[in-house]
């Protein structure tokens, strides 16, 4: 008796975040560096659509490095249309950034809903996603950057884009670059959540400055032992593909990181900040 | 005495009386042209020590080092190479041009095709723009190792002929880039035309002080030209052949030729002299601070295009001697490989082709890398003079020095 009341009570508790009706709650996958074609990112897609049949979501985030070969309609189906075919099936809406090793002209490729733009922004309910093209970070994206942020109402603000501002990868690390450009926007519109990829690994930062910065760089790519580990990590994971499972209602973010065999390595949740 | 071989001399003296002065060691660096290097290195450490210090410090000043005292130095440079097309210039007798120019051609399409074929090998496609960058050879540093290694010789002729046309090339081949980006003013043709009017204007008054022609037309041509969206740094080059100018001789580039009306103070090169140097320093600051993890395939792409350049410059002064073409006398072969050697440096220039094509960020910093990394051109082509035996290191080097 006593072992069916513990999975009882263990099932409730999975099944709490997810609890609130749609209308309620943003739901939405997060992948990075995932263009690979290999059986990781196959593995990491069938994972995805598993946690789908549990937790339904209707958005995927791309954080670049989608493709690893020149664009062709192969390799889109090779690296893509098959590895996430379960979840394209069922009009799962995947919206990418570029990253440094995807073609310029992928933003035309009807499978990623970028329209044609570099940068753009879009909705879900209380949540407005920034996708940013940080290859070329030019005046006139920031200003663009600037003039959205300033004029959206949404509760949450939620940026991505393929190269950290924040990170302790061993290969790449912080583009502190990008980060004198990007992070004051940020602070000044409240942006809470920040999603990167471009280190092949996943790590979690404690909040800088307020701000939660992910780095989901694992999708289909990894670098074993690409973690340098420092006073800013909150949470790391260099030995498994993985791929981030996001609940935003109006007051939190809930997070799990779930590997291609289907564990959870990291989860946890940012609460809202009362002045954004 | 020249202005140059007086910073020289002055430095040497102290060298020779064992002691490095202050004054020496500042006429020994702005005489060999060292504040560029020396500000590139400040901006590596700082960039890599203190990253977050460093790029505010370079985003605060870019625009006014790139787009305003740059205009200087390619105001100096434009002086300088106009003046060496005059009587007793290096570059008066257009003989000797056609070998190097279609060596500068060969240069740039041999650098464009590494690159490209690097690129499109690699799985970076976004780099693909880059190409124009490929064309940049630093017309500093090139030639004072040339000139160090040849003295006066054809070479150093060879030498800025190639470099001039391919950062031509370069700033043709960028110029669709700023045409059709959208952010052109109209207007900014008119006004470039009343910038060059009045500088024929000024010139055909006898006006022989350089200021009117820096500040009214230099000025009007700067607002041109960004109005336009194009590099505002090259503003003088347009107004540069209606200014006062001092004959040459041959080896005298960046030197100042005091001329028999005495009116050397009046000269431009002799004024802005130091402020150009000062401008390469903050050139060298602002714009060569990179992070080491920045390097990534870009860098090997604009390397390895480096060593395109060179291959295609010998291909095709090959190819102009089996059309018929002459190599310029006293230039042989192996000179000719030292000179393409030390045409592989891109440094300055493509580090200003590279700012001009890329925003801030990771793919620019990738090509800078590598642009600061064809500076290892410069000893190379000292390494390749010492093996093949030529210029200073000829066996009968007398015949070299004057």
């Amino acid at each position: 008796m006593k072992p069916i009341l513990l999975c009882l009570v263990f099932a409730a508790l999975a099944a709490a975040p997810h609890a609130q009706t749609a209308a309620d709650v943003v739901r939405f996958a997060v992948i990075g560096d995932s263009g690979t074609g290999g059986e990781a990112q196959y593995q990491v897609g069938r994972q995805m659509a598993s946690a789908r049949s549990r937790s339904p979501f209707d958005l995927v985030l791309m954080l670049g490095d989608n493709l690893y070969r020149r664009a062709s309609p192969e390799v889109y189906a090779s690296a893509f249309e098959r590895p996430y075919a379960a979840l394209l099936a069922d009009d799962v809406k995947f919206v990418a950034v570029l990253g440094n090793h995807d073609s310029p002209e992928s933003v035309t490729y009807p499978g990623w809903n970028m329209n044609g733009q570099r940068y753009f922004s879009f909705t879900r309910n209380h949540v407005r996603f920034f996708a940013i093209d940080t290859n070329v970070l030019d005046a006139k994206q920031l200003e663009w950057l600037d003039q959205t942020l300033s004029t959206s109402q949404e509760p949450w603000k939620i940026a991505y884009f393929h190269h950290p501002i924040y990170s302790n990868g061993k290969r790449h690390g912080s583009n502190v670059e990008l980060r004198i450009r990007l992070e004051p926007l940020f602070l000044r519109h409240g942006v809470q959540v920040v999603f990167s990829g471009h280190d092949h690994m996943y790590e979690r930062l404690k909040p800088q400055k307020g701000i939660t910065y992910f780095v989901v760089g694992s999708g289909g790519q990894l670098r074993e032992g690409g973690v340098r580990r420092s006073e800013t990590t909150a949470a790391a994971n260099d030995q498994e593909q993985l791929f981030l499972l996001v609940d935003v209602d109006r007051e939190a973010l809930r997070f799990q990181a779930i590997t291609r065999n289907g564990a959870v390595i990291d989860s946890g949740a940012v609460q809202r900040q009362p002045s954004t | 005495m020249t202005t140059q071989a007086m910073h020289l001399r002055r430095a040497g003296a102290a060298h020779a009386a064992g002691r490095m002065t202050a004054s020496g060691f500042f006429h020994f660096v702005t005489g060999h042209y060292l504040l560029l290097p020396i500000g590139a290195a400040v901006a590596l450490v700082w960039a890599n020590t203190a990253p977050e210090g460093y790029f505010t410090f370079a985003r605060l000043l870019a625009f006014p080092v790139n787009a305003i005292a740059m205009v200087f130095f390619f105001g100096l440079l434009a002086q300088e190479i106009f003046e060496e097309t005059m009587p007793g210039g290096a570059l008066h007798d257009r003989r000797r041009w056609p070998v190097p120019l279609i060596a500068a051609v060969g240069g740039t399409v041999g650098a464009a095709l590494t690159y490209a074929a690097s690129i499109r090998s690699s799985t970076v496609p976004m780099f693909l723009d880059g190409w124009p960058i490929m064309a940049g050879i630093d017309m500093v540093f090139a030639y004072f190792v040339v000139r160090a290694i040849f003295h006066r010789h054809p070479a150093v002729t060879f030498l800025l002929v190639l470099a001039l046309a391919s950062n031509a090339i370069g700033f043709i081949a960028l110029a669709p880039s700023f045409l059709f980006d959208g952010t052109r003013a109209g207007g900014s043709g008119l006004l470039m035309a009343v910038a060059v009017g009045l500088a024929a204007w000024l010139r055909r008054k006898q006006v022989r002080a350089f200021w009117p022609y820096v500040l009214i037309c230099g000025a009007l041509s700067w607002l041109a030209l960004y109005l336009e969206g194009f590099p505002p740094a090259l503003a003088l080059a347009p107004i540069v052949p209606f200014m006062p100018h001092t004959r040459r001789r041959l080896g005298e580039l960046f030197e100042d030729e005091v001329d028999a009306a005495g009116d050397s103070p009046r000269h431009y090169e002799h004024v802005w002299h130091y402020h150009v140097q000062i401008a390469l320093l903050l050139f060298g600051l602002v714009n060569a601070g990179v992070m080491m993890t920045g390097y990534g395939e870009g860098t090997d792409a604009t390397v390895l295009a480096a060593v395109g350049r060179t291959a295609g410059i010998l291909l095709a002064v090959a190819a102009a001697l089996a059309v018929g073409l002459h190599l310029p006398a006293q230039l042989t072969w192996r000179d000719l490989v030292v000179v393409a050697v030390a045409a592989a440096t891109g440094l300055t220039f493509s580090l200003y082709f590279a700012i001009a094509l890329f925003p801030a960020g990771p793919l620019l910093a990738e090509i800078k890398v590598g642009a600061l990394l064809t500076a290892a051109a410069l000893p190379l082509a000292f390494g390749v003079a010492w093996l093949f035996g030529v210029g200073r290191f000829h066996p009968r080097l007398h015949s070299f020095r004057r």
